[in-house]
């Protein structure tokens, strides 16, 4: 241990080491269980983020400025007024507007409706920097079906989201508001082709096209409510940008640090998983073998020589594309072609082991074979055992990555070689989505780095000639 | 006559693996159920091209019927299809064995045949020539740049790139692909972004040379820093390991110049374990070109691996898990050869 933080690549490797363990812990704790199915590939929980959007800090190189996605949710301040028969709540989300596009697009969603005998009526409206206001949309919750008790609930198992970019209703209010405003004649059509946002967040720029009106938005949302046990649980505005996060999104929208940041316990499991069975069997085989002799020996260093020498990635290809994507069955495979290469190492270290005195002297007291082996050479050989198992565990990780980059991953787990394969599949590579391509390979080569840099300390204490030089 | 002996070892150690590789595959496969689906197919083509040719002669409809019925029955009784599947074992071995395994699902080959042989060992020399081509050059670099950091132990070139073959272990070889096509392809546009040859081919042979390798250029190089730093380590180390010996020390004491110890008495010693790690990196490197060839769309084995998983073509991706293990176990043997050739020690 002192060996390995003497040296600088051993501590840097630690501390790198102790940086993974501590993501991973992190992310165990914080993500849900079944993260993989129920949420990563979900594409409805991703569909309020911008799609394919470089990540936002990119912002700070380029010289036109680009939108950063916000979302307004009804948890803030609301304001209660009451009218006759009704209460009306209002929300008004502050945006300010700086940047030099359009959104890409504007979502709202509403969840969890529940109220006694007239539908509640959500209305939104944009009030701009230059005094003008537009009625965007209005949802009139859909009312009572034949032979239903009230409460009537809506939206709780499916909240309801519409795309108001893409919204025939919407594009017809702009177009009046064009009109009366601008007395610029365009159709909904029209609109909805150039795109309705650019209309909302600009003004006409006299070529037919709009150009972008910078300043303080207002959106209010208003809900209208006939009962006083009505209620609207949750709203949610959302002006999607073409820039997000730390690590941008790919093209379901999905957020890549979310994802990428679940990759660190997964690689961790494989490789530490792997390389500690393998460690474990070839090194009971290797000292088994070369300390038994005979038949035991013979069988065992022909079935590892095997083993050892059918080339991996075909055959984990072909296990995996016949059996089925599955991460247990590929750590399986890892471990069961894994650990002849180190049986054959350390036999030939038992055997030297096995002339000494030391093992001499105990036999003669009577040790028993299995003392001698697990008490008297193990001891010998453990540390070249301990920095194999440190050096194999980033050919594990290396090894489910390609296997994930040729579409046979575990589809239920999202891992960096995953992330990595549906960006190349994507063309990420044609069409320059680098935020989407190095981040999950630059994860998998720092992972694989930490555990070379401690296999590279330990190399003196393996290897003692080494040391007598440096 | 040793050597001979060694050999033979070896070389039956080699057919061993290519052995338990195809029972693996093809236990696998039965096991599955997959091996039915995959003679199912061939029965059915066989017996598409049966009713063609007997339509010339049979003219009644109904007869026509009858008798291809019964071609089919003494075809699926011929395959075994009507038996439990370990019991064609043998039978499947062989089929494996010579690529008899009829005719790929979607996948053609460049001359527009669907049976998997052609397919695959069309192919065939494309993955030759990229594994090669990297394999001789990373040796050279490896080699020569080893040698180089072996009589300077400790200096600082030593120390960096003693870390830089840490990193080049620690680089999946397809994501430096991938890097190189962002760089040198997408943003500098300096090299194409994978293929093997521009689509209106050249027709002056030279043309059509250089277009190969420029097409090549990159993918050669992804193999070749994927593996140079393990090559250059390891020179470096086993030369260090023999620089150290009695008989080393000796000849520097007799008085002879550098290169000749260097060249004589290390380089030559240290030449067989030096082998025996290449031999370790040979299925990283063909694992290694696999997915290199795919990065680069490079129409050899590997990039035909990943369509077919794409298509979902199992008959191809059989044949092709068995042609890349008869790869490795030639390129093993031929190492062999040379390893006995380099080593005294064996012969004698």
């Amino acid at each position: 241990m002192k060996e390995l933080l003497s040296s600088g690549s051993g501590k840097i490797g630690a501390a790198f080491f102790i940086a993974l363990v501590i993501i991973s812990i992190g992310v165990i704790v914080a993500y849900p269980a079944n993260f993989g199915l129920r949420y990563w590939s979900n594409p409805v929980l991703w569909a309020d983020n911008p799609q394919v959007a470089p990540p936002s800090w990119t912002n700070l190189f380029s010289s036109e400025k680009h939108l950063e996605t916000k979302v307004f949710e009804s948890t803030g301040q609301a304001e209660r007024l009451s009218e006759p028969g009704a209460t009306r709540i209002v929300y008004r989300f502050n945006l300010n507007y700086a940047a030099d596009e359009a959104p890409s697009f504007t979502s709202l969603t509403v969840q969890n409706v529940s109220y006694q005998d007239r539908p509640p009526i959500i209305a939104v409206t944009v009030q701009r920097p230059d005094g003008k206001s537009i009625g965007l949309y209005q949802l009139i919750v859909s009312g009572p079906r034949p032979g239903e008790q009230p409460p009537f609930r809506r939206y709780y198992d499916t909240p309801f989201r519409v795309q108001l970019s893409g919204e025939p209703n919407v594009a017809s209010a702009v177009s009046d508001f064009l009109e009366q405003q601008f007395s610029l004649p365009i159709s909904d059509q029209d609109l909805l082709v150039k795109g309705v946002d650019q209309a909302v967040f600009g003004v006409p720029d006299g070529d037919g096209g709009f150009k972008v009106l910078k300043g303080n938005y207002t959106i209010r949302v208003d809900t209208l409510l006939y009962n006083q046990s009505d209620s609207v649980g949750h709203l949610k505005y959302v002006v999607g940008g073409s820039v997000f996060g730390l690590l941008g999104t790919d093209t379901l929208g999905r957020d890549l640090s979310v994802g990428l940041l679940f990759g660190f316990p997964v690689a961790l499991f494989i490789g530490l998983v792997t390389s500690v069975v393998t460690t474990f069997i070839g090194t009971v085989t290797g000292i088994v073998s070369g300390y038994m002799g005979g038949k035991t020996d013979t069988v065992i260093q022909r079935a590892s020589d095997i083993l050892a020498n059918i080339p991996l990635l075909p055959i984990l290809i072909f296990l995996a594309f016949i059996v089925g994507q599955n991460l247990f069955l590929i750590i399986l495979i890892l471990i069961a072609f894994g650990w002849p290469g180190l049986t054959i190492l350390i036999r030939s270290m038992v055997l030297q082991i096995r002339s000494g005195n030391l093992v001499e002297a105990t036999m003669t007291l009577g040790a028993s074979k299995s003392r001698i082996m697990f008490r008297h050479i193990f001891p010998q050989t453990a540390p070249f055992v301990f920095a194999t198992m440190i050096f194999s565990t980033p050919a594990a990780i290396l090894a489910e990555a390609s296997l994930s980059f040729l579409g046979l991953g575990d589809p239920s787990l999202p891992t960096w070689g995953q992330i990595l394969e549906s960006g190349f599949q994507n063309g990420g590579v044609y069409v320059g989505y680098w935020w989407w391509i190095l981040p999950p390979g630059l994860l998998i080569v720092i992972t694989a780095m930490t555990f070379v840099l401690l296999a590279l300390a330990l190399e003196p204490v393996v290897n003692p000639r080494l040391r007598r030089v440096q | 006559m040793k050597a001979a002996r060694v050999l033979a070892v070896r070389g039956a150690t080699l057919f061993g693996v290519l052995i338990v590789s195809l029972l693996l595959v093809i236990v696998v496969l039965g096991a599955t159920g997959v091996s039915d689906r995959m003679i199912d197919s061939l029965v059915n083509e066989q017996v598409r091209g049966l009713r063609q040719s007997l339509a010339q002669t049979i003219r009644d409809p109904d007869q026509l019927e009858r008798v291809v019925s019964e071609q089919r029955q003494q075809l699926i009784s011929f395959y075994g299809l009507d038996r439990p599947w370990y019991t064609r074992l043998p039978d499947m071995v062989w089929r494996v064995f010579t690529l008899d395994l009829g005719s790929a699902r979607t996948l053609k080959s460049f001359e527009g045949s669907t049976r998997v042989s052609d397919i695959v060992l069309e192919r065939l020399p494309n993955t030759i020539i990229l594994v090669t081509s990297a394999l001789v050059i990373s040796a050279v670099i490896g080699l020569y740049v080893g040698v180089k950091l072996a009589t300077r132990v400790g200096s600082r070139l030593d120390r960096a790139m003693s870390y830089l073959s840490a990193v080049s272990y620690a680089l999946p070889t397809w994501w430096v692909g991938i890097l190189l096509i962002l760089v040198l392809s997408f943003q500098v546009r300096l090299f194409p972004f994978g293929g093997i040859i521009s689509a209106p081919a050249p027709q002056d042979p030279l043309a059509r040379a250089l277009d190969v390798i420029w097409h090549a250029a990159l993918p050669v190089a992804t193999l070749v820093v994927a593996s140079v730093g393990g090559w250059a380590y390891a020179v470096r180390t086993m030369v260090l390991n023999t620089a150290q010996e009695d008989f080393v020390t000796a000849a520097r004491a007799k008085g002879l110049p550098e290169n000749v110890v260097m060249r004589r008495h290390i380089i030559r010693v240290a030449a067989p374990p030096i082998l025996t790690n290449i031999v370790l990196g040979l299925a990283a490197s063909l694992g290694g070109a696999i997915l290199t060839e795919t990065v680069f769309n490079w129409p050899g084995m590997g990039r035909l691996y990943f369509d077919a998983i794409m298509a979902l073509d199992e008959n191809v991706v059989v044949a092709l898990t068995f042609m890349f293990t008869v790869l490795y176990v030639v390129s093993r043997f031929v190492l062999e050869v040379l390893y006995i050739m380099l080593d005294p020690r064996v012969r004698y």
